[in-house]
């Protein structure tokens, strides 16, 4: 049995094509059903997300599934197939396992380390066992993703720090303030910008928003497009400031609003409360010298460009720590994956001398058959123990083996040397007729 | 046998080093097995000294930084284990390791001074350690309250930023030690100065070293300084807005003067406390 992954992501795909290959629309357990009606594959997951559609598979042969599933590709979503084949990629076994790795680690993501795709990649295995697509190969290979997309999270840096402007500005805020929620924020200037980071501290559970304006009706139509929010006229300013926790400057004002004797005169009554100011106008809001002030946290649009750019360093340097722990990973799934490649080659030998046995003992049953009938049951006995430890080294020999060339070689070497062809051949009625009989009589 | 506790907590500065540098969580957690195998390590040797001598072994200097070592390491453990936080181990082992060297370099348990007895004088140690051990963490706080502080304020977000909590919890838990430190170093103090006036007219009367027993003492003297540092922390932080950075500072300046107190002038310079 082989893995197979036929897919298309943002590597090689350009977004017109990656939005008409959508697997979401009409709900993935419904996309796996028509997957398996297909019955070129034995186990199938469907990864979809905006940036990647992924088929991986279960099946004997790769060549004609991996056609198949190019062909479903297209055929699912109302696709000339001419329009998906150039950006489709087809890897197989522990390349594809690798790949399915990276994806969950969130190496392969188009910003590294962005935390959502491992509960995509999740809710993809979840619909699957949903519509009974997933086996025992799929199951394994998956959970030991979600096993390296956990580890890469807490053993290295790759999904820390904020790599956009606002998370930046709230993960600060969160440094400062730690629970967010009942802090109150305030955004000087009714615009754009501004309307935008009130929005995404709302997200944050803040208590409240203010909007000042010095036009009152803007700040009264910001507050109401942000929803919850209030709006406050330019002349309580200072007392909006002294009772507010998170600043958010975003005017047009073409000199700096807030001076470092103003902010002064804004901390005394607070006490040294901490205030956090997010300057986001350019020109600058706030005089650069408040920062100055002891409990002030000032920061401006480059400062938090430049800790984004700091967080994307210290991530891309995080990478190689993440990929070693992919290949760790992958080479446990490997040890197990190959380790199934023996198996069939076990069995057969362990039923070509079980085989033997039974022949011998029926060939000398008239022999036996004056022979008491505890004895017999030794004899039986004895010669089943006898098997057994012949075959005790060489199963586990089997079992041990990683290296696919070196398990095509061992399984072509005892085949011959035992006939196992014939006894595969043999051994199926057999080994039923055989369950047919243990079965009690009526 | 202060030497085996004392492995254990050098293991466990160790460990709290290494996982401050690189966050794995298995060595998290290792390094707070280590500190667990220390304090109960520890306890033993106290216990085993209990039963040595018939009583806790905290009268005289040398017990006293051993069981001083010993809560603290009970406290932080207490810390780390209701705010999740590994952090502040860094900071807090060097102290346990240095101070447990002491008592493991003069390992002899004597007998407790015949004046030292009555129910107030175990109040006393027991509260005064108490409250040693709640500054040592305020001052550990306070001093990662200022890294990162100062991490944030420079717009260099880095080392600490990555590792410590808000500051805005760093502050609470620097005020909440010391709330805790003060009100038992007020009951301490109080209390040492009840029993230093029972013991002088009774059973002290004849010991130099009760007769001594005043202001006058450097070890009194420099504990009294103490609880006026620690009061005005309160008060400046309450009245005056003196939370955040200052509230570190003075955090740290207090407990560099409990430590002065607790070894230079117990070994060389008190003529009371030299028990």
């Amino acid at each position: 049995m082989h893995l197979l992954l036929v897919g298309i992501s943002h590597r090689t795909a350009p977004v017109d094509v990656r939005e008409r290959v959508d697997f979401q629309v009409r709900g993935l357990v419904g996309a796996l059903r028509a997957l398996a009606e297909r019955g070129s594959a034995h186990e199938a997951v469907v990864v979809s997300t905006c940036n990647r559609s992924e088929l991986y598979v279960a099946c004997d042969e790769t060549e004609p599934t991996g056609q198949d599933l190019v062909r479903f590709l297209s055929d699912y979503n109302d696709l000339a197939q001419s329009a998906v084949l150039p950006h489709v990629y087809n890897i197989t076994d522990l390349d594809a396992a690798r790949h399915l790795f990276r994806v969950s680690a969130g190496l392969d993501s188009l910003v590294v380390g962005e935390p959502q795709i491992l509960g995509q990649v999740k809710e993809a295995h979840t619909a699957a066992t949903e519509a009974q697509t997933a086996g025992p190969m799929l199951n394994r290979l998956f959970h030991a993703s979600f096993a390296v997309g956990k580890r890469v999270r807490t053993e290295t840096g790759l999904g820390s720090g904020a790599v956009s402007v606002s998370y930046a500005a709230v993960a600060l805020a969160r440094k400062i303030f730690g629970d967010l929620s009942g802090r109150t924020v305030v955004v000087l200037g009714a615009g754009e910008m501004g309307k935008l980071t009130a929005i995404h501290m709302k997200s944050q559970d803040v208590r409240h928003i203010t909007i000042v304006s010095r036009t009152m009706a803007h700040a009264a139509r910001t507050a109401e497009a942000i929803g919850g929010a209030s709006a406050a006229p330019w002349t309580d300013l200072d007392a909006v400031l002294a009772a507010s926790d998170i600043v958010i400057t975003a005017t047009g004002a073409a000199s700096p609003i807030l001076t470092k004797g103003h902010l002064e005169g804004v901390m005394r009554p607070r006490r040294n409360r901490p205030l956090f100011i997010i300057d986001i106008a350019v020109p600058r809001d706030v005089e650069a010298a408040a920062g100055e002030i002891e409990q002030v946290f000032l920061y401006n649009i480059d400062d938090l460009q430049a800790t984004v750019r700091e967080n994307l360093a210290r991530r891309a340097s995080e990478v190689s720590r993440a990929e070693a722990i992919v290949t760790e990973e992958v080479d446990r799934f490997g040890a197990w994956f190959r380790a199934r490649g023996a198996i069939p080659t076990v069995v057969a030998l362990r039923e070509r001398f079980e085989t033997i046995r039974r022949a011998e003992l029926e060939r000398l049953d008239f022999k036996l058959s004056t022979l008491p009938p505890e004895a017999r049951a030794r004899v039986d006995e004895i010669t089943h123990l006898i098997v057994e430890k012949l075959l005790l080294t060489p199963t586990e020999q089997l079992k041990s083996l990683t290296d696919a060339d070196t398990i095509g070689a061992y399984t072509e070497a005892l085949t011959r040397l035992f006939a196992l062809d014939d006894e595969r051949r043999k051994v199926e009625p057999f080994s039923r007729e055989r369950r047919g009989g243990a079965r009690p009589p009526r | 046998m202060n030497w085996v506790p004392l492995v254990f907590y050098a293991a466990a500065l160790v460990a709290y080093a290494w996982h401050f540098a690189q966050r794995t969580v298995v060595v998290g957690r290792t390094a707070t097995t280590l500190l667990v195998a220390a304090a109960l390590s520890h306890t033993f040797v106290i216990g085993m000294q209990t039963m040595e001598v018939g009583q806790v072994p905290m009268a005289g200097a040398t017990p006293a930084i051993s069981t001083f070592v010993w809560l603290l390491a009970l406290a932080y453990l207490y810390t780390e284990m209701t705010t999740e936080e590994r952090a502040m181990g860094v900071f807090i082992m060097p102290l346990l390791v240095a101070l447990q060297t002491i008592p493991a370099l003069r390992p002899s348990v004597e007998d407790r001074a015949a004046v030292l007895q009555g129910p107030l004088f175990g109040v006393h140690v027991s509260s005064l350690l108490f409250a040693y051990a709640s500054f040592a963490l305020a001052c550990v706080i306070g001093i990662t309250y200022v890294l990162l502080f100062k991490e944030i304020k420079a717009k260099h977000l880095g080392f600490f930023y990555a590792r410590l909590p808000s500051l805005q919890v760093l502050d609470r838990m620097n005020q909440r030690a010391i709330v805790i430190g003060w009100v038992f170093l007020t009951i301490g103090m109080i209390v040492g100065a009840i029993w230093a006036l029972q013991a002088r007219g009774g059973y002290g009367a004849g010991d130099s070293r009760v007769q001594n027993m005043s202001l006058q003492d450097p070890k009194i003297f420099v504990a009294v300084v103490c609880w006026f540092v620690y009061s005005f922390e309160l008060f400046a932080a309450r009245r005056i807005g003196w939370g955040g950075r200052r509230a570190a500072y003075l955090s740290a300046l207090g407990f560099a003067i409990v430590l002065l107190n607790f070894v230079p002038i117990s070994y060389f310079f008190t003529s009371s406390h030299n028990f």
